[in-house]
């Protein structure tokens, strides 16, 4: 593992604003050349190795110039500063089928972009039946890749592209293509590479994937290197960033809307404030799956209110209701309250699903047929994952697999 | 330039063969339009200028005139380089996608393109040889069309190679050579003899012969039309001329082509 398959050192890439761009010649004789104040550094002082036969992560904000650097390792851009060397033939899973004619049927089509990543045509024809049979489109392959799917023209992409004997494979934001069976095999066959001693580079957003995919993580902002090393080290740090930033940015991320008392309810009873806290009590502004917190309902009485029952309602962003919390429900009674309180519930491990919810709130007498008062869309609050992990529906059930 | 050629010969081919594969797919009457288009222009220069401007063509070797034969003849060198030019200047955008994101060298297309556009020029030189079988105007003369044309090829790569960088970094250039290019197809003996330049006006004959397409189109109209041995020093020095301007091309060419990927 010492061996070293790619060498940054130092490597810097400058580009001239597009905006600036002097990209027809009467502007480049009216204005001259640009002025160096309107370049800008999308990587700089980069420095990393990449030892051999490692499957190594890069991750970073969008533009943090991770896809840059790639393109440098790739040759496809030239870093202005700095040097990168490397060992052995590069592919670069960027951009599937980049290479692809749509006239051209998926054999013809192999043929081109096995000559575009240069492998020499007689090894083209020994591997281009792997090919077929990996894309699993051998029923097809005779036809226009204009008639394939989108499915099915990343397929062929991947295929032609893994299979061109690289040492070196870059991989950017591909790795949610196809279906199930096929990201699978897709998984499968980059284990199998790095066995075979090749080394992989992955850009991605999908942090749990890069977390049991690679050996080492690279993290870059704004173009400069902030950590390297393990997945998940690495990978935390940069999560807890993000969401600090994001609290930063917008504070008022749990949104309180004004409360309008629709529906002209007149009652003893006012529900005075809703938010979200964490469990030690200091407020939150968003919530994390599996994290508990709270939700404190602030109500106020102008005469006394015999067990009154709050219903919290969480709906998603998207439309549907996820849950209706009542503590008439689950067996918690409030008997006699007066004056002001807060109520309190806790979500414990928070089994909601990142994502955008909202919170409606209505208040009923002890019978639960009489409404005291109501705050529909009371608080908007988001929900962030602590792992990368962003899970399917809304909920995630607290569960236990076992084999039998 | 020759090794490199040399060893990216797979590529240049597979991209040839794309093109060549591509061409007239969605086509009925497929290449037979490479011809179609050319009889058809031919066929209405012939008509205006021999009809309405009376446009004489000297005498062919075998003494008769026609000057159809003696406009294919021009028109099929002057489609040659004209051709080579603006296919190679789209070369680079349309193949924008790829060299964004793939390394390889950037003049595979281009130059890929241009050989499966010489499918053409020998589909067109053909119908000339039929034309002049048919007028009874053949020579030993025509062997000389052989180096003439591959020297006009280089001459018309090595300049398309040029334009199609600067085009790259420019998009101006493409508009700018349309209309160059229309100007220069009249500031070369295509469409009329050299004689009717000279008694008109010296300083436009001056332009004509300082135009090195006129060289090009001159010395196959001696060598098909007017059976005329051209001095074998001067079909070298076409020749030549050719390969050096492919070679500053292809210097040029890469010269610039480092940052392609981030020109397109």
């Amino acid at each position: 593992m010492s061996e070293i398959a790619v060498g940054i050192s130092d490597v810097g890439k400058r580009f001239m604003r597009s905006a600036e761009r002097r990209n027809s010649i009467k502007e480049r004789i009216v204005r001259g050349r640009a002025r160096r104040a309107e370049d800008f550094w999308a990587v700089r002082n980069v420095s990393l190795e990449i030892p051999k036969g490692s499957v190594y992560g890069l991750i970073g904000h969008n533009g943090s110039g991770k896809s840059t650097l790639l393109k440098m390792i790739g040759g496809i851009y030239r870093p202005t500063e700095g040097t990168i060397t490397s060992q052995g033939r590069i592919a670069s899973l960027i951009e599937l089928g980049a290479g692809f004619h749509p006239e051209m049927t998926g054999r013809e089509n192999i043929g081109l972009n096995g000559s575009i990543l240069g492998l020499p045509r007689k090894e083209i024809a020994a591997v281009a039946d792997e090919i077929i049979e990996f894309s699993g489109l051998r029923e097809f392959i005779d036809d226009p890749v204009k008639h394939y799917s989108s499915g099915m023209y990343v397929r062929l992409g991947f295929a032609v592209a893994v299979h061109m004997k690289p040492d070196v494979l870059l991989v950017d934001e591909v790795l949610a293509v196809g279906d199930e069976e096929f990201q699978r095999k897709c998984f499968d066959h980059l284990y199998a590479l790095r066995r075979a001693g090749k080394t992989i580079i992955v850009v991605s957003h999908g942090l749990g994937q890069l977390e049991a995919l690679c050996d080492e993580v690279a993290w870059l902002e704004r173009g400069s290197l902030q950590e390297v090393g393990e997945p998940t080290d690495v990978v935390a740090s940069y999560l807890a960033k993000v969401n600090a930033e994001e609290s930063a940015r917008s504070p008022m991320s749990a949104a309180l809307r004004p409360h309008d008392h629709e529906g002209g309810v007149k009652s003893a009873l006012r529900v005075t404030s809703v938010q979200i806290a964490s469990t030690d009590g200091s407020s939150l502004n968003h919530a994390e799956t599996g994290t508990t917190f709270t939700m404190k309902v602030g109500i106020a009485m102008t005469e006394p209110v015999l067990g009154p029952n709050v219903r919290i309602a969480l709906q998603h962003e998207s439309g549907p209701l996820v849950t209706m919390i009542s503590n008439h429900r689950l067996g918690f009674d409030f008997s006699y309250v007066d004056g002001e309180h807060i109520v309190e519930v806790d979500l414990l491990n928070n089994p909601l699903l990142p994502g955008r919810y909202r919170v409606h709130v209505d208040v009923f007498d002890h019978t639960g047929s009489k409404l005291l008062d109501s705050w529909n869309d009371a608080l908007e609050f988001p929900v962030r994952s602590a792992t990368g992990e962003i899970g399917q529906g809304f909920v995630q059930l607290p569960a236990e697999y076992r084999l039998t | 330039m020759l090794t490199a050629l040399k060893r990216q010969h797979a590529l240049i081919w597979a991209f040839a063969n794309r093109d060549f594969a591509t061409r007239y797919r969605s086509s009925v009457l497929g290449w037979s339009w490479s011809l179609v288009q050319p009889l058809a222009i031919l066929l209405i220069y012939a008509a205006v200028f021999s009809l309405v401007f009376r446009v004489e063509a000297p005498p062919m070797g075998n003494g008769a005139t026609s000057y159809a034969a003696f406009l294919f003849t021009g028109m099929v060198t002057w489609n040659l380089f004209a051709s080579l030019l603006t296919l190679s200047m789209t070369q680079l955008k349309s193949n924008g996608e790829l060299l964004k994101k793939v390394q390889f060298p950037a003049w595979a297309p281009v130059i890929g393109a241009s050989l499966v556009q010489l499918i053409q020029v020998v589909l067109e030189l053909i119908v000339l040889v039929a034309m002049f079988l048919i007028l009874g105007n053949v020579g030993f003369t025509w062997f000389y069309a052989i180096p003439i044309l591959i020297g006009t090829a280089l001459f018309a790569q090595g300049v398309g190679l040029m334009l199609s960088i600067m085009n790259a970094r420019f998009g101006d250039v493409m508009y700018i050579v349309a209309v160059v290019l229309g100007a220069l197809y009249f500031l070369t003996p295509v469409l009329y003899p050299m004689s009717l330049v000279e008694s008109s006006s010296e300083v436009l004959a001056w332009i004509v012969k300082a135009n090195p397409m006129s060289w090009y189109v001159q010395a196959m109209h001696d060598a098909m039309y007017g059976l005329v041995a051209p001095s074998f020093l001067g079909v070298c020095a076409l020749l030549v001329g050719g390969f050096l301007t492919f070679w500053a091309g292809f210097w040029i060419f890469n010269r610039f082509a480092e940052d392609i990927g981030e020109l397109l």
